[in-house]
């Protein structure tokens, strides 16, 4: 018996696993993901909102609190103290967006996370960019904010040469790079190591030596794990991203960092 | 080998799969800001509002129940001293009226003892005059006994005066 036709494994392109065919003009699964992100995170607290919040909260109202809450004390008290809480709009949205663009990819019929795609994440990574440098020149004006960047204080003269171009790099360059490529890099990853061994139990299970069909549970059961472990990644990206955003827009809003 | 029936089919690449594609980006940057808008202006603004009005509801209720704990409190320390203050009154007064009682049992002792006292100088009177009169008239029948032994004795009539004297001389016990 020929050894292929035993099992019949076929990773597809690349391209077939990530790029969507459009719907309508311009509109394919990543943007309906996102757009659904959107409308979600709105429709959960406009619900919030409306309902009566002198009362103990619960449902959508309790769970806008549980989350407001989380952003104000786990993230803009631990990084940004009691002033950054003007920050909990922005920051809250980040992460809800984050959130909920990346747990697609572990819902079943849908599994395909918006921000394994460039484009979510490099959007977000600038717009941050934008945000914390123009936060750092309206706090300390142009000069007072590009002397704090490039010439960091507390630093010998001497290491300025070196320095200064480190700082320029990190600061304008590295970091929303390294913001936009840990978000996909992360996500992309996980989808593919889904996307891996649900076609490698696939094609255990429908093998035509029955000897390998119980083999598949194998990989099955590192796809269950995995499952559950983008769960986690989900979260764990969402609130990196959005704990990062709010240590530079402080780090841009004092001289002294 | 088995595993090397593993197909890799990679051809057919297309475009550069980690490049941004403009649609995904305008409409991930579009969907975000409309996100951020409705909750930068609306949504964040009222449900913290509403956080705020809850938590102040809760403080204020915290602040009224440490308040009246704060009477209550103040109530028992209130009634504490005037039930210490009853107690000592009550206390004073029953030190009083054992004192009064005790000034009045002494008195009342006092006077029955003097009572006593007078009863007993009285029977004692009254005895001794019992005695005295029985001490007559045994001396007087002892005499008048005497006075007829004597005669018997004699054959004659004994001196009264002298029976008298005897007799007398013999119930005092020879103390005259």
């Amino acid at each position: 018996m020929n050894a292929a036709t035993l099992i019949a494994f076929e990773f597809p392109p690349i391209n077939m696993l990530l790029r969507w065919q459009d719907v309508v003009p311009t509109v394919n699964k990543v943007v309906i993901i996102s757009i659904l992100s959107s409308l979600i995170g709105i429709g959960i607290f406009l619900a919030a909102a409306r309902k009566d919040p002198k009362v103990a909260p619960k449902g959508a109202r309790n769970l806008a609190e549980i989350i407001i809450d989380f952003i104000e004390k786990q993230i803009i008290m631990q990084t940004m103290g009691p002033s950054g809480l003007a920050w909990t709009p922005f920051l809250l949205t980040i992460f809800i967006f984050i959130y909920l663009n990346n747990m697609p990819g572990v819902i079943p019929l849908i599994q395909m996370p918006a921000t394994a795609r460039m484009g979510i994440p490099a959007f977000m990574a600038l717009m941050v960019w934008v945000v914390y440098n123009v936060t750092g020149i309206k706090h300390q004006g142009p000069i007072g904010y590009f002397k704090s960047v490039l010439f960091p204080p507390g630093v010998p003269k001497a290491l300025y040469i070196l320095v200064t171009p480190i700082e320029i790099i990190s600061t304008f360059i590295v970091r929303p790079f390294s913001l936009a490529v840990r978000l996909f890099a992360n996500m992309l990853a996980g989808h593919l190591l889904l996307v891996i061994f649900a076609l490698l139990s696939e094609a255990l299970f429908q093998a035509r030596d029955r000897i390998l069909i119980p083999v598949g549970v194998l990989p099955f059961a590192v796809l269950l794990f995995l499952t559950g472990f983008e769960v986690l990644v989900a979260f764990l990206q969402a609130y990196i991203f959005t704990t990062l955003t709010a240590v530079y827009i402080n780090m841009a809003s004092h001289a002294e960092h | 080998m088995l595993i090397s029936t593993i197909i890799l089919a990679a051809e057919d690449m297309g475009p550069n799969p980690i490049a941004p594609e403009n649609k995904e980006l305008f409409w991930g940057a579009g969907s975000f800001l409309v996100f951020l808008f409705v909750m930068r202006v609306f949504l964040v603004p009222k449900v913290r509002k509403g956080m705020e009005v809850r938590y102040n509801a809760i403080r204020g209720g915290h602040e009224s129940a440490q308040a009246a704990r704060g009477a209550a409190q103040r109530d028992v320390a209130a009634y504490e001293a005037a039930l210490a203050e009853v107690r000592a009154e009550a206390t004073a007064r029953i030190d009083a009226a054992r004192q009064t009682l005790d000034a009045e049992r002494q008195a009342k002792v006092l006077e029955a003892n003097a009572r006593i006292l007078a009863k007993r100088a009285e029977a004692d009177g009254a005895l001794a005059s019992a005695r005295a009169a029985a001490r007559g008239d045994v001396a007087v029948a002892v005499g008048s006994v005497t006075a007829s032994a004597a005669a018997l004795v004699l054959g004659k009539t004994a001196d009264a005066a002298l029976v008298k004297r005897a007799v007398d001389n013999s119930m005092s016990g020879g103390r005259s």
